[in-house]
């Protein structure tokens, strides 16, 4: 039987489902929730490239930045939950609706602990530069690498939610490789004869600063689940990275 | 301002509701049309009001102890087709209907089959409860009287006690049976007009919208009354509330200018619809 699916994309491109709804304020209090969720997507992605710069740059004046700006963030989530609540309550969405709220949801709850992991390299970064020490050029390097890639990844993540673009998500599972990849570097540059100047006591924030990075990818990828959930109906957490990739990739061939 | 949801990477190629106001051509149910205990068995039902073609092809099953919610937009066909299943269409002037429904395997639209005993054993609740100008009493004995089921005053009186207690209306009517049924409150007279489909036995139920008229109080108490129905009857209920139809039945047929277009598991069809029309109307996208 001739099917006419709701799910499912064409590949490559973005295109439209269908209507706008009938009650033009359901559709208003859908954008402003995902306004608040990009704003805190992007605000994140700050937080987490201030928290480096303050290991990295000359001074570690980002990193009080980074921990006064945190508070707004978590603003921005309460925001989030109270809009959820509200939609929930009035409209009671249905079908893709459902998904798209469920899912912001739980992107808003990935960006906040993102936000979060943000402010402690940056408690880090203040505790690492105490008695204004510096970070050897290899380290230096191998942290930079492993920053430019993870905040790759979580851009590309909220700009797939920005219209729950399936090949951006894909894009973000595509990174972890690279992401394991550039963590691996850093942790073997930690513990090799370059780094041997830092004291033991100045290596261990930096080995916790390369854990929070790492995890802040898998947050990226957490909201790529998420945008997968909306635009395919499908939960795909837990499932094989690799398995899934090869089938998103050819879908609808 | 664009809608989220409209910004989504879809597959456009799905015919839209637009298109088949046209007149485009529809592909075909999604879904399975059947249940593995069906009690009905609807196959290529046709219907026309004189020239207009009002259910198309639609086939579909209903399930024992099961409920099927119809929804869709008004002029879908959901009720045309609803009243197709206890033949109430033969008497409306000009409305001819073609396939084959089957109750326990016989094939309803037989000649020579009676449609009184037919109303009987599909009995229907419509939209405005309507109990019959007498006491509540005989709301409920009438139609086990007219059958011929009962034998005594003693059975009678059972049969008006069971099936009032089985439309949860025992309790709040047993002291006033004598009072008449169009006294009762709208969501009673809702109850004693099931009592009185429950009371000539019947294997099926047609529900036509049963709580549009009622408050949310009287609406949940029919709620929960259906869920409980389901036991011991087949349900087809016609709704226009998407939350009733999540809420109530297990199954989910949408209906769209007379195509039945999608039918599922409730949940699926309420949380992950396989097509774009069933989408754009449970989400209010409709246009």
């Amino acid at each position: 039987m001739a099917a006419a699916p709701s799910g499912g994309s064409p590949q490559g491109g973005a295109k439209t489902l269908g209507h706008p709804h009938r009650v033009r304020a359901y559709d208003e209090e859908l954008t402003r929730l995902r306004g608040l969720i990009m704003e805190m997507g992007e605000r994140t992605v700050e937080q987490i490239q201030g928290a480096v710069s303050a290991l990295l740059g000359p001074d570690a004046s980002p990193a009080y930045r980074v921990l006064d700006r945190e508070p707004q963030i978590d603003f921005l989530a309460l925001d989030a939950d109270e809009e959820v609540f509200r939609l929930i309550a009035r409209r009671q969405p249905t079908a893709v609706d459902l998904r798209i709220v469920l899912a912001l949801a739980r992107i808003a709850a990935e960006a906040e602990r993102a936000a979060d992991k943000a402010a402690r390299i940056a408690s880090h970064a203040l505790e690492f530069r105490a008695d204004d020490t510096r970070l050897p050029p290899p380290i230096q390097d191998a942290l930079r690498a492993l920053d430019e890639v993870i905040c790759c990844a979580f851009e590309r993540g909220v700009a797939a939610v920005s219209r729950f673009d399936i090949d951006l998500a894909v894009a973000v599972f595509e990174d972890e490789a690279e992401m394991r990849s550039a963590a691996g570097t850093l942790h073997q540059t930690l513990i090799a004869p370059a780094a041997a100047p830092l004291p033991a006591l100045k290596l261990a924030p930096l080995v916790i600063v390369a854990h929070t990075l790492e995890h802040v990818g898998k947050h990226a990828c957490a909201i790529a689940e998420q945008v997968i959930y909306v635009a395919e109906g499908k939960d795909v957490r837990f499932r094989n990275r690799e398995i899934l990739v090869e089938t998103l990739r050819h879908r609808g061939s | 301002m664009n809608a989220l949801a409209s910004e989504i990477v879809r597959d456009t190629s799905a015919v839209s509701a637009a298109d088949l106001a046209k007149g485009g051509h529809f592909s075909g149910t999604i879904g399975d049309i059947t249940t593995p205990d069906p009690r009905m068995v609807c196959r290529e039902v046709n219907v026309w009001y004189g020239d207009k073609h009002a259910i198309k092809d639609v086939s579909l099953d209903i399930g024992n102890h099961q409920v099927v919610a119809m929804i869709g937009p008004s002029g879908c066909g959901k009720s045309t087709f609803l009243r197709c299943l206890n033949r109430m269409n033969d008497t409306i002037d000009g409305c001819r209907v073609r396939g084959s429904i089957t109750l326990d395997g016989r094939e309803i639209y037989d000649k020579g089959l009676d449609p009184v005993p037919l109303r009987a054993q599909v009995g229907m609740v419509f939209q405005k409860p309507n109990p019959f100008p007498k006491s509540i009493f005989e709301n409920v004995a009438y139609g086990a009287r007219i059958h011929g089921l009962t034998n005594s005053k003693a059975e009678l009186d059972a049969l008006v006690e069971t099936s009032l207690r089985k439309a949860g209306l025992w309790n709040e009517v047993k002291d006033r049976l004598d009072q008449p049924g169009t006294g009762l409150s709208g969501g009673q007279q809702q109850r004693l007009c099931i009592a009185r489909t429950i009371a000539v036995s019947p294997e099926v139920i047609l529900m036509d919208e049963p709580c549009s008229a009622l408050d949310p109080i009287a609406t949940a108490i029919i709620e929960e009354l259906i869920d409980e129905l389901r036991e011991h009857y087949s349900i087809a209920i016609v709704t226009h509330s998407m939350q009733q139809a999540a809420r109530v039945s297990q199954r989910t047929a949408y209906f769209h200018l007379g195509d039945l277009v999608e039918v599922g598991e409730t949940t699926q069809v309420f949380t992950n619809p396989r097509h774009k029309l069933t989408e754009d109307y449970i989400t209010g996208r409709f246009g």
